[in-house]
């Protein structure tokens, strides 16, 4: 009986590690981050990313795919709040010092922001279309036409 | 140059399309405008510093547009015309902030030819940026205003990358030759003309560290300035020449993380100056301590210390440093326009010009004064 019950506590150990192991798989690679997909063109050979590589190609620090495609990132409009959970979970810094970061950019002739689109079925499009675009949108839109990729953080 | 100019800003207003129009994606290679307006104002409670402040000075203006073309996703040229009025400084002459031709071939290198800005510590490439500044006088140990008028661009070409380290973080580096084309405005007595850059050299690394927010850097600027120079009062005194060799090296570090931003710069340089009158070596340091903290998205607050000695042989007189401690708020009212107020107490006279105090020597002037500064941007 001592036996079994020491099985039986095996087998217990065993699913708690298991889902420990879940979650913490869970939340170094996610589709989902914070509720924000990312998603890249079909195109895109890439099936996760790097969350510091994200946070290079929207400061475009870093311009090229790995073949050797431009890195075309698009951005939502300055009010969204999905483009607030974005700034904050991947490029670790809120939208009003994104802002600043792109005034010192653009203004010493060092490069220019991405677009900003005002919809999240606007930057659906823009990714479909372009074959070295990154964006990213909330869960509930349609993400027809594009491809979303799991982060490693 | 008014008319090349004039024929810029017409080819911006014919060129420019809308970037994003009638639900249509956005065209990448679209050319993209940006401008600034600022004014400021300045009042101090003795001294006339950087304009005649004592009465209160709004001699504290710059406008800036700037257009950038990209051709191809590697190669793009811009261009950024900039005035401004500081006391006795720009009166509103318009010159080309930079203009360039940009090739960005890999991340690892680039190149930019025409005029470039000079990367030089955290803000020298920036200086002429309030909407990217915390403050609205940057430390003057280290980014003296009075250096705007010349040492911020190049005329020459520039390499520069950027380069992942893995576990080591990344490290992004510009270096660049060239020269400089400079009028130096009557200070202190003495006329300069003929003046000539016959050569410049620099650079700049920032290393990213692994540690989130944490990056560190070294920059150097090497050149030389030729001119002939005469005191205005003694005309009758000519024929003197001036040649100016001077090296300057700084160390930034910079701590960003949770809205809070410290920053720690030291400077030092070396200049070797041989006139008419025989030669001088002068060693001088500038450094600088900024603590900041975003209270919220809108509301920066700040605080720093900047202390210059422009001759370490002598710092003893209140002519010979220059301390500065300072407080300032900035409020970002809406994503274009910004208002900044701060308060500065000042002990020393090293870094004020004389002829905007009457002639009167530095040593002469009160020792310990406030400075009193507000400025408000709009930008697009």
């Amino acid at each position: 009986m001592g036996a079994v019950r020491g099985e039986d506590d095996g087998v217990l150990l065993m699913r708690r590690w298991l889902i420990a192991l879940a979650l913490v798989m869970a939340t170094v690679a996610s589709a989902d981050p914070g509720g924000v997909r990312i998603i890249v063109n079909p195109k895109n050979g890439a099936r996760t990313i790097e969350r510091r590589t994200i946070e290079e190609a929207f400061l475009k620090k870093r311009t090229r795919w790995d073949d050797d495609t431009a890195i075309l990132p698009v951005d939502l409009t300055q009010k969204s709040s999905v483009r607030e959970r974005f700034s904050h979970d991947m490029l670790g810094r809120d939208i009003a010092a994104v802002r600043r970061y792109w005034a010192q950019v653009v203004f010493s002739g060092r490069g220019v922001a991405p677009p900003e689109l005002a919809t999240e079925a606007e930057v659906v499009k823009y990714v479909a279309s372009h074959a070295g675009a990154i964006g990213y949108v909330s869960s509930g839109i349609d993400v027809a036409g594009v491809k979303v990729i799991e982060v490693n953080r | 140059m008014c008319w090349c100019r004039g024929l810029l800003v017409a080819w911006i207003i014919v060129t420019a399309r809308v970037v994003h129009a009638d639900g249509d994606l956005p065209d990448d290679n679209a050319i993209q405008i940006h401008g600034f307006v600022s004014q400021g104002g300045l009042l101090t409670t003795a001294n006339n510093y950087l304009a005649n402040t004592e009465h209160g000075s709004l001699e504290f203006t710059e406008v800036g547009l700037n257009f950038t073309k990209p051709i191809d996703d590697r190669l793009s040229v811009g261009a950024q015309l900039f005035a401004r009025d500081l006391g006795p400084d720009g009166n509103y002459s318009a010159k080309f902030d930079w203009l360039q031709i940009d090739y960005h071939w890999k991340d690892w290198l680039g190149i930019r030819a025409g005029r470039v800005k000079v990367p030089f510590g955290f803000y020298n490439d920036t200086a002429d940026i309030d909407a990217a500044q915390p403050v609205a006088l940057l430390p003057q140990s280290i980014y003296p205003e009075t250096d705007r008028n010349f040492l911020l661009a190049q005329t020459g070409v520039e390499l520069y990358g950027y380069r992942p380290l893995g576990a080591a973080g990344a490290v992004d580096y510009r270096v660049y030759t060239g020269s400089l084309y400079l009028t130096i405005p009557d200070a202190n007595g003495v006329h300069f003309s003929n003046i000539e850059v016959p050569w410049l050299i620099g650079g700049r690394v920032m290393w990213e560290t692994p540690i989130d927010g944490l990056r560190a850097g070294f920059s150097s600027l090497a050149g030389e300035i030729d001119a002939d120079y005469a005191f205005t009062a003694m005309p009758q005194l000519t024929g003197m020449t001036v040649q100016l060799v001077q090296d300057n090296y700084m160390g930034s570090l910079e701590y960003a993380s949770d809205g809070f931003l410290f920053q720690a710069e030291y400077l030092w340089s070396h200049a070797h100056e041989t006139t008419s009158a025989g030669v001088v070596w002068v060693r001088a340091e500038g450094m600088y301590g900024l603590a900041s903290y975003h209270v919220r998205p809108w509301l920066q607050t700040t605080l720093y210390y900047s202390l210059l000695y422009p001759n370490l042989r002598d710092t003893s007189g209140p002519d010979h440093h220059q301390h500065d401690a300072a407080a300032s708020v900035r409020f970002d009212i809406n994503a274009h326009w910004i208002l900044k107020l701060e308060a500065h107490y000042l002990r020393g006279t090293a870094a004020i010009d004389s002829s905007l105090n009457e002639g009167v020597a530095r040593e002469d002037l009160a020792n310990q004064w406030a400075l009193f500064a507000a400025k408000t941007t709009v930008y697009f």
